[in-house]
């Protein structure tokens, strides 16, 4: 019984666990966030321009529910790292010199700001310094707007702006290769051309203050600086990340908990209605000293609540150590001054009732039928157990069973109920451990199909400012390129109906060998001559078919315009993309031959010798190179993978553990007089463990497909959820994938059964020539 | 508590009735039980030879040690102190698979609740028992043998309990046992399925010339037996020879 009352709290504590981590991971990240926002004053909206002189602040400042605004310059940087060969880059930004930052205000991790007319003294991001071991002291070569400078670290630091410290559009951070900077305002000023002016707005709204009205005044007054549109935090690169991981969490703190919950509350109800059984007797007897049928209820429930205690206490502090690990996980992506795992108490209190009402709703059934009877005829022994022959039997089979098997059958159809929810638990015990290896080889074939097969370049590059055929030129003979293609990107906004999204579209030729798009089915499409061809995921945000007028609100120089019928859907997995033809594209925005940047596939014998040009090449801002990428988006997966897997595993051993473990004690003790009569007439230990193992070998058969089936059902939701309009996993189920999950459950089963049958062992077998059960 | 068991005893050499070697052979058996806070010395210094084709009653009231008798006849428990030989085996020190073997190869056994698998037909309770055995009868022929055949695939929940012993008898004797154990065959049935039941006994022991050990506490049956052993407080306190054996039709109690 006290195994049993274990095994139960165990499972039910899985699911308290996983409830009480996601929910306190929430907390944790939503606090965290919240108070690092509002004590650095992250803004609410932001834009880009090319140049507007200083003066204008004063009148951004004055638009209608704007309580402060900052005015910054921000650029691209170069940098050449000792002991990196390839180079790095980052966003650099302006510090105001003898006032302090309005909005996105650092917090410094160690050292100090640039002092007042300091020259190269810089502030880094501490993702970018830990990569590196930068501390304050240290200095790096970089090349900021084409002249190379040696910047002095006299701080490592955090922004609000910079809590996913990626390239703004990358996927995952990539923190050898991307940092960013910050710098005294007039020098950085200077070295941009951009003294006396700026080039990015942050603003933040009074309480009251209506985002879009905000962001319509600010657009009309940065038009003519070559403003790009304004936008909120919902398209801000790090505010949404956070958003999106903190809306994944949510719906893992519901679904997968219930689940755990609902078995427990099978396993209890089934552990308490045999308990009461067997003390019908018991039952009978306080019954006839008066004692009322609520009072006896109200005794079995007690073990419910006790079960229940112990699952809250096992689930609360495993959900709050697994916690404090993940919390570990999340150190990697976002970056706050202090992030603190903060257990969610109110959580721990709510999955308290949530699962004394599932034990609750388990055991008052049970608890109905015993005080429902009468006292006389409780004290009666039960009446003989009625079988009958199986459906399997019925339909003339019966030839092929032995006779242990034949019990196994008959036992099984006499408990549907218990025997479903046996079968119920073995299934989900399989399911379980389907979803971490569909992450798996999801990202294997995300990795695959993406770098494989639509990316064939070596190299992106991409220029500081849109260039000409010349651009292109220079980049075709850079040394040891073989090809290279060139793309044209434009940012806009992509309006359908009421929705809108902020992105880049990407012009490429229509024959383009590098860059390939892939159709629903992974096929390369040619881009038509006319019309978009964007992410299914951005058509899904939009609520758009191939057929319907998209309009394209162009970003950047007069911001043209135009209606554009979307032709069809592109398989992706990170981002929201739009793809036109580039001649389209240059149509669109009445332009001759420009380029952006280009794909390149590179000679690897002349490597070096193309990574040296590249670095004093004054037109290339960022250089991405597809291995290096690759790989580091590996490691950073690998882990976070691992970790799942690890959980998700340990569940299912623990789920089918506590099934069989609960099954077979149950059967045990239901089937005691039985076995033991078997041992008296000459059956071995072995033979009598055969016969108990029928049955559960019987559901665990029936169960496994099952498992498989909702494990890829739960495979599906959870890749479904966790897919956002940053990054995205195709489902992929390999043979592979149900084997492993088919032998976790084998082997904890076989565990699980060995154990219990040891207890064969110590059957009484003189007790039951004379005992009536 | 008796002391000087032997001694003490009235003469409880129960010698065999039939020709040669016994099948058992019991010499000072002692059996000790742990209860509460001292000890029950169940079983107290016993001899006994029982040979093979003998009808044997075990009499005594409810503590007097029969039961345990039969178990350690059976191979369910061990003495403490002693010697049993059944033919060449040491029952007593056997180790459990061989305990296992002996009761599976050589000894049937018949319980007061018939202890029947529920989920099992008639036959099928049968057939569990000749299937792991070296010579055994047909379930139907040891069906037939209780008088059962038409009730070859009813479950126990459709039969009485009257039917339900006579299904234990020839699960029992399916395998062709040299032993018979049957412990208060007839303590849950009333006089006219009980007697049905012993008729069944009667007839194994008389065509398959098994040795049957009846233990009971219902004096009547005892002249049915060729030889009755009475126990108290653990000692075989007297043995009686029935000159002719009761057909068990003729009982009534």
């Amino acid at each position: 019984m006290r195994g049993q009352m274990i095994a139960t709290a165990v499972v039910m504590a899985c699911g308290l666990a996983m409830m009480i981590m996601a929910r306190s991971l929430i907390l944790s990240l939503e606090k965290t966030q919240e108070e690092y926002y509002a004590r650095h004053r992250f803004a609410d909206v932001f834009a880009d321009l090319k140049r507007a002189p200083n003066a204008l602040r004063a009148r951004l400042a004055k638009i209608p529910g704007v309580a402060a605004v900052e005015t910054r310059v921000v650029g691209n940087v170069t940098l050449e790292l000792p002991g990196q060969r390839e180079p790095a880059d980052g966003l650099i930004h302006s510090l105001p010199e003898g006032r302090a930052l309005q909005l996105h205000q650092l917090y410094l991790r160690r050292g100090r700001l640039p002092e007042a007319g300091s020259r190269g003294e810089v502030v880094v991001g501490e993702a970018f310094a830990q990569a590196h071991g930068f501390q304050p002291g240290h200095t790096i070569d970089g090349v900021i707007h084409g002249a190379r400078q040696r910047l002095k670290i006299v701080g490592i630091a955090l922004s609000p702006e910079f809590v996913f410290e990626a390239r703004p559009g990358d996927t995952l951070p990539d923190n050898k290769r991307f940092g960013v900077f910050w710098m005294n305002e007039r020098e950085l000023a200077v070295a941009f051309e951009l003294d006396g002016a700026f080039n990015n707005v942050l603003i933040d709204l009074a309480p009251g203050g209506v985002p879009r009205s905000v962001m319509a005044e600010v657009d009309r007054l940065l038009l003519p600086y070559g403003g790009l549109v304004a936008y909120g935090r919902r398209d801000h690169p790090s505010a949404s990340r956070l958003e999106d991981e903190i809306r994944i969490l949510g719906s893992i703190s519901v679904a997968f908990p219930a689940v755990f919950l609902t078995i427990a509350a099978f396993m209890s109800s089934a552990v308490l209605s045999r308990l009461i059984r067997l003390q019908r007797e018991q039952i009978a007897q306080l019954k006839a000293f008066g004692y009322s049928s609520r009072a006896v209820g109200v005794h079995y429930l007690k073990f419910a609540v006790v079960i229940v205690a112990g699952a809250t206490l096992l689930g609360g502090t495993a959900g709050t150590l697994l916690g404090t690990a993940v919390v570990q996980v999340y150190h990697r992506f976002f970056k706050f001054p202090e992030l603190f795992f903060h257990p969610h108490w109110a959580m721990i209190g709510v999955a308290f009732v949530v699962s004394a009402l599932a034990a609750f709703a388990g055991v008052i059934g049970a608890v109905r039928e015993a005080v429902r009877l009468p006292p006389a005829e409780a004290m009666r022994p039960e009446p003989p157990a009625r079988y009958r022959v199986s459906l399997l039997e019925r339909l003339g089979l019966s030839h092929l069973v032995s006779t242990s098997f034949r019990m196994a059958l008959r036992n099984i159809e006499r408990r549907p109920w218990q025997s479903a929810f046996t079968a119920f638990g073995l299934a989900l015990a399989t399911g379980i451990p389907i979803v971490p290896g569909a992450m798996r080889d999801g990202i294997g074939h995300l990795l695959s199909a993406q770098w494989d097969r639509a990316e064939r370049q070596d190299v992106t590059i991409a220029l500081r400012e849109p260039g000409s055929a010349t651009a292109l030129a220079e980049m075709r003979s850079l040394p040891g390129v073989q090809l290279a293609e060139p793309f044209r990107s434009v940012p806009v906004r992509l309006r359908f109906e009421h929705r809108s999204r902020r992105l880049v579209v990407t012009g490429l030729p229509a024959d383009a060998y590098l860059k390939q798009l892939l159709d629903a089915s992974e096929r390369a499409v040619a881009l038509p001559p006319e019309g978009l061809l964007i992410s299914a995921k951005l058509a899904e945000v939009l609520g758009a078919k191939p057929g319907d007028k998209l309009l394209v609100e162009v970003q950047e120089g007069r911001r043209p315009q135009l209606e554009v019928t979307l032709q069809a859907t592109l398989t992706d997995y990170s981002g929201l993309l739009a793809y036109m033809e580039v001649g389209a594209l240059r149509r669109l925005m009445r332009e001759g031959e420009t380029v952006s940047g280009a794909f390149l596939t590179v000679d690897h014998a002349h490597w070096d010798q193309f990574l040296a040009a590249v670095r004093i090449a004054p037109r290339i801002a960022a250089l991405s190179i597809k291995n290096s990428v690759r790989k580091s988006f590996q490691t950073t997966t690998a882990d976070m993978i691992g970790m799942i897997t690890n959980i998700y595993f340990g569940f299912a051993f623990i789920v089918s553990f506590g099934v069989v473990y609960n099954s077979a004690r149950i059967a045990l003790s239901e089937r005691n007089r039985e076995l033991a009569t078997l041992r008296v007439v000459g059956f071995t230990q072995r033979e009598v463990a055969g016969v108990l193992l029928s049955e559960l070998a019987v559901l665990t058969v029936i169960a496994l497909p099952f498992g498989l089936v909702i494990g890829s059902q739960m495979a599906a939701g959870i890749i479904h959820t966790a897919s956002t309009e940053a990054v995205r996993l195709p489902l992929v189920l390999t043979p592979a994938t149900f084997a492993m999950a088919v032998v976790v459950v084998l082997v904890s089963s076989t565990f699980s059964f060995a154990l219990v049958s040891r207890r064969i062992q110590h059957l009484d077998l003189v007790g039951v020539l004379k005992a009536l059960d | 508590m008796q002391t000087g068991a032997i001694d003490a005893s009235p003469p409880a050499r129960a010698d065999g009735a039939g020709a040669g070697e016994p099948l058992f052979r019991a010499r000072d058996l002692t059996k000790v039980y742990a209860s509460g806070a001292g000890e029950v010395r169940a079983l107290d210094g016993i001899d006994l030879d029982l040979f093979g084709g003998e009808f044997v009653v075990l009499l005594g009231a409810s503590g007097s040690g029969k039961s345990t008798l039969l178990n350690i006849l059976g191979g369910l428990d061990i003495p403490n102190s002693g010697t049993l030989q059944y033919r060449d085996l040491d029952l007593t020190g056997a180790d459990e698979a061989e305990l296992t073997a002996y009761r599976r190869d050589s000894v049937g056994f018949v319980f007061q609740f018939y202890n029947l698998i529920p989920s099992l037909t008639s036959r099928e309770n049968v057939e569990l028992i000749t299937d792991i055995s070296r010579d055994p009868m047909t379930p139907e022929a040891a069906l037939e043998l209780v008088d059962l055949s038409d009730r070859l695939d009813h479950f126990p929940s459709q039969l009485s309990g009257g039917e339900q012993q006579r299904v234990a008898i020839a699960r029992a004797i399916a395998k062709r046992p040299e032993v018979l154990l049957c412990d208060e065959p007839t303590g849950a049935l009333d006089v006219r399925t009980g007697i049905h039941v012993l008729e069944a006994i009667e007839r194994v022991n008389r065509e398959l010339g098994t040795l049957t050990v009846v233990i009971t506490h219902n004096a009547i049956i005892a002249d049915m037996a060729d030889r009755v052993i009475q126990l108290s407080d653990g000692h075989i306190i007297d043995t009686q020879r029935n000159p002719t054996r009761r057909a068990a039709s003729t009982l009534a109690w």
